[in-house]
């Protein structure tokens, strides 16, 4: 591996000097410093490193700010937070925030060359996930429509969405919170979904409110059981589910920006039933 | 659902806006409304986990959020609400929403995280949280209003 590029963000010029001399003796190449909020977008794009250390104390500004406008700025940012303080709070935070790492001052030199190798390695706990999810979130569905209506589902693949997906009336999202956090997306028209509850109660549903219960719930099964199975491919996963938000409209379009969603059609004797789970990668370094 | 569960977000908002390019947060009404409610336009969902459960939705007409993305983009014109405008929504409601879980430690509730924001894109739609009640909460932002809506409980043990 070639010497990783490093950027150094602190206002204090002693700290830089003393950082600097830290990685360079740890074999990275610092290419860039900023000592202030202004400096920091333009030093960060002529730069272009492959890792951001940032300070967390600045006249006027902190580390989270200047690393938000660093993630709006680049998304794929990765961003080692340098600070003397260690709390659970403010690595949490920064966790949130989509900060990679978390130094303490003084610099430890080896502890950080690893932290920015494990950063710069790839994640193969997060590759087998994305490997792993659909297949699973697919059996998950499949196999609780067929147990609860006893009717076959089988799948038709549509690889990753990455336009807008269009729904077909009934949208429910449920979030995924754990090693990594991620969500999932059920779509189905009303006349699939009004199916689906005559079947279930033997009766035609009583009304709107009945069939988004429904659609709710079978959301929250199907995430539950797949994030279980995940859970026993992998302990460390520890993947846990929101209860559903649902969304109903007659025209309305999904969007998922900022994390990749891999999608596949369910298609059941009641209709095709859009499911779309994603996960976002994290940093190896927090664990 | 506890009112005083909103304040964090309001924290979080008056903080995490103007690192963002706006000048003036408002706040202007706030509300206990029922868990559907309807929208018109974009409405970013954020899942909440934790010891307090639910979603947190920010919700802007097409307009408002073209023009909110666009102060996003320093004044970058934004015509249609693509794929970059849609980004720009989504991550300001990620960090809003990352931060108003660093404000709820603050006042003792640690813990929560966040899942990554979706966006839903409709006209005369419904939006039912997974809440008994919702908390509706209007902003103006350098006069561009957003309505925020908070569902979430406490998950108890």
């Amino acid at each position: 591996m070639s010497a990783a590029k490093v950027m150094i963000v602190d206002d204090s010029f002693f700290s830089r000097t003393l950082l600097a001399e830290t990685l360079q003796l740890g074999g990275c190449e610092v290419v860039g410093e900023a000592d202030s909020f202004d400096s920091l977008i333009e030093t960060y794009n002529n730069c272009q490193p492959d890792i951001v250390t940032m300070d967390i104390v600045m006249p006027g500004t902190d580390g989270f700010e200047c690393s938000r406008a660093l993630l709006m700025n680049d998304p794929s940012a990765k961003i080692i937070l340098v600070s003397s303080m260690k709390d659970e709070e403010t690595e949490a935070e920064a966790r949130r925030t989509g900060i990679a790492g978390y130094v303490q001052k003084p610099v430890d030199g080896e502890y950080l060359s690893n932290i920015i190798k494990n950063i710069l390695s790839p994640d193969t706990l997060f590759e087998e996930l994305i490997e792993s999810a659909p297949g699973i979130f697919n059996e998950a569905l499949s196999q609780n429509i067929t147990r609860m209506t006893k009717t076959p589902v089988s799948f038709e693949s549509m690889d990753t969405f990455d336009n807008n997906y269009v729904s077909q009336g009934i949208t429910t999202v449920i979030g995924i919170i754990g090693r990594y956090s991620g969500s999932m997306i059920l779509d189905l028209s009303s006349e699939a979904a009004e199916q689906i509850v005559e079947v279930l109660l033997h009766r035609p549903s009583k009304n709107h409110e009945e069939v988004l219960a429904m659609v709710a719930e079978l959301a929250n099964i199907i995430a539950g059981v797949a994030c279980s199975m995940l859970n026993k491919k992998d302990k460390s996963y520890s993947l846990r589910v929101s209860p559903p938000s649902v969304f109903f409209s007659s025209s309305s379009e999904i969007a998922s920006p900022n994390l990749k969603i891999q999608a596949s059609y369910a298609q059941t004797t009641f209709g095709p039933v859009f499911l779309g789970i994603g996960f976002k990668k994290g940093a190896a370094s927090w664990i | 659902m506890d009112i005083n569960l909103i304040n964090p977000l309001i924290l979080s908002f008056i903080d995490i806006l103007p690192q963002i390019g706006f000048q003036a947060v408002e706040r202007k009404g706030l509300s206990l409304v029922a868990s559907t409610l309807d929208y018109d336009g974009v409405l970013v969902n954020i899942s909440l986990v934790g010891v307090l459960k639910g979603a947190i939705l920010i919700g802007m007409s097409l307009d408002s959020a073209k023009e909110f993305a666009s102060k996003m983009m320093m004044g970058m014109p934004v015509a249609d609400f693509d794929s970059l405008a849609q980004s720009a929504i989504s991550e300001m409601g990620n960090m809003v929403c990352a931060n108003a879980c660093t404000q709820f430690s603050k006042v003792g509730i640690d813990g929560l995280d966040i899942s990554p924001p979706v966006l839903l894109i409709g006209h005369n739609g419904q939006a039912t949280l997974p809440v008994p009640q919702t908390i509706a909460v209007q902003f103006l932002v350098d006069g561009i209003e957003i309505n925020v809506y908070v569902g979430l409980i406490e998950v108890n043990g």
